[in-house]
């Protein structure tokens, strides 16, 4: 069984990858988990992971040419499979995207959810294509205008291609935003998953090189977190017919 | 700078008696924080005039005004929607790009403007609602007198989220919009395959929109992927 859900939000900064990596850890202790930093060309996953140092990351695998068995970028970590991204300039040109679907689809085949970590813009076919190739989206959003306003078009463009919306994340919460919250769900399709406090501890979280579950468990944070993890009911998807779908996902050869 | 001191129009309608400035600045800019920063760095004393895109194009003049004490917003009022505060700031938030002109005005010249209530602004609301830039909010607050009355915040104020989300035109226009650019890309990227997909949906939004509806959202069928 594999649900691939995409995490994204339409706007840098709302702390996608904080939630991908929490909803991972989350999700782990039920699910056989794989996250993927599918924002090659703003790639800060391994970041959060304590990963910065390694040597093989996705990017390699996106090489044309190459052989690498995705095993060879696949990290187990914190409880989860993790599949970081590069940062180098270099490493993003030689990547050819056309390549993570067929990754993609090779770690779909094992595991029971795969997280995308997805770029924050919506500006190009790679940046476009987690969300097209998921089953779900969790849309990350802060409760401001610009960012409701960008996390709508990411459900916009994720249901022109039969992506439904898993829920929405409020996240860098200052306050109470029932009352957003509640009018933000006529709009999206899918319930708020929880809202998580700003907090400090995030940032300390990243500068450690930790995901939030493992940096501050019992954070009210970490807890938001969980509860958002809590309100998701993974599908039992058939793990082929995702990895198929990867597979035969049109994408030019030029991005 | 332009040096140019000519009139506001659009001012003349607003119930704010802003006097005459002096123009500083004019420029079309997408990201308003541009502005902001400058006008905080510079610690204006004066107003900025906002016309969104959708008026530039109609040679319109709705706008919105800005005043500002020191660099620091204090009120807002929005000359179409005729709301004042944050909710005149959410009125024109996401229609950028805009042209922005900053006038200059003596310290003390906009004082009994200043104690309107009513249209008062939280000092890092314009650098939020207009731009989602909370660096420049906190740094904007930073700078505020102590005795601010409408100090605080601007996540304290939410009303210009919750009538931004209540506003359903709005939401359905970004909504069309986003689906409308979706198809298109979905087109020229080649990912037309996808929509393909058995139970997927057409390349055309409007069918798109029929299909899945836009008023009742949760009801959107249930899984159309394998």
């Amino acid at each position: 069984m594999v649900e691939a859900f995409a995490v994204a939000s339409g706007k840098g900064g709302t702390g996608k990858t904080t939630s991908t990596l929490a909803l991972g850890m989350a999700l782990a202790e039920t699910h056989d988990v794989t996250v993927v930093d599918a924002d090659t060309g703003m790639a800060n996953l391994l970041f959060h992971a304590g990963l910065s140092d390694v040597d093989v990351t996705l990017h390699d695998l996106l090489v044309t040419g190459t052989a690498r068995d995705v095993s060879a970028a696949t990290y187990e970590r914190f409880g989860m499979s993790v599949v970081p991204c590069g940062t180098s300039l270099a490493g993003f040109e030689r990547a050819d995207p056309d390549r993570l679907r067929s990754v993609v689809a090779d770690l779909a085949a094992g595991t029971d959810v795969l997280l995308l970590d997805s770029p924050a813009a919506l500006g190009s076919k790679s940046a476009v294509l987690p969300v097209v190739l998921a089953d779900r989206v969790v849309i990350v959003v802060e409760p401001t205008i610009p960012a409701l306003s960008d996390g709508l078009k990411v459900q916009e463009y994720a249901r022109s291609y039969g992506t439904e919306t898993a829920g929405v994340l409020f996240n860098k919460v200052r306050e109470d935003v029932d009352r957003i919250a509640e009018q933000a769900d006529r709009h999206f399709g899918g319930p708020t998953l929880a809202q998580v406090p700003a907090a400090d501890v995030v940032r300390s979280a990243r500068q450690a090189g930790e995901p939030l579950l493992a940096h501050a468990p019992d954070s009210p944070a970490a807890a938001a977190f969980r509860r958002a993890a809590d309100a998701i009911t993974v599908r039992s998807g058939d793990g082929d017919a995702v990895a198929d779908r990867f597979r035969s996902a049109v994408v030019p050869e030029t991005i | 700078m332009t040096g140019d001191a000519g009139r506001d129009p659009a001012l003349a309608d607003a119930p704010l008696p802003v006097p005459r400035g002096d123009l500083r600045r004019s420029r079309v800019v997408t990201d308003p924080a541009v502005v902001l920063r400058s006008v905080l760095e510079a610690r204006l004393d004066g107003y900025l005039t906002l016309v969104p895109q959708e008026t530039l194009l109609l040679g319109g003049d709705a706008r919105a005004v800005v005043t500002f004490d020191g660099g620091v917003p204090t009120v807002a009022y929005n000359t179409r929607t005729e709301r004042g505060g944050t909710a005149a700031l959410s009125d024109v938030a996401l229609t950028g790009p805009y042209r922005i002109e900053v006038y200059e005005l003596p310290s003390d010249a906009l004082d009994p403007i200043h104690g309107t209530a009513d249209l008062a602004v939280p000092p890092g609301a314009p650098a939020r609602e207009l731009a989602d830039d909370d660096d420049l909010a906190a740094r904007t607050r930073e700078r505020a007198p102590d005795d601010r009355p409408a100090g605080g915040d601007p996540r304290e104020e939410p009303s210009g989220v919750e009538a931004f989300l209540a506003d359903d035109d709005r939401i359905a226009e970004i909504r069309e919009q986003a689906r409308a650019e979706a198809a298109d890309r979905a087109a020229e990227w080649g990912l037309g395959d996808l929509e393909a997909d058995p139970a997927g949906f057409e390349a055309d939004p409007d069918d798109h929109g029929a299909k899945t509806g836009t008023e009742d959202p949760i009801d959107a069928p249930d899984s159309r992927k394998p």
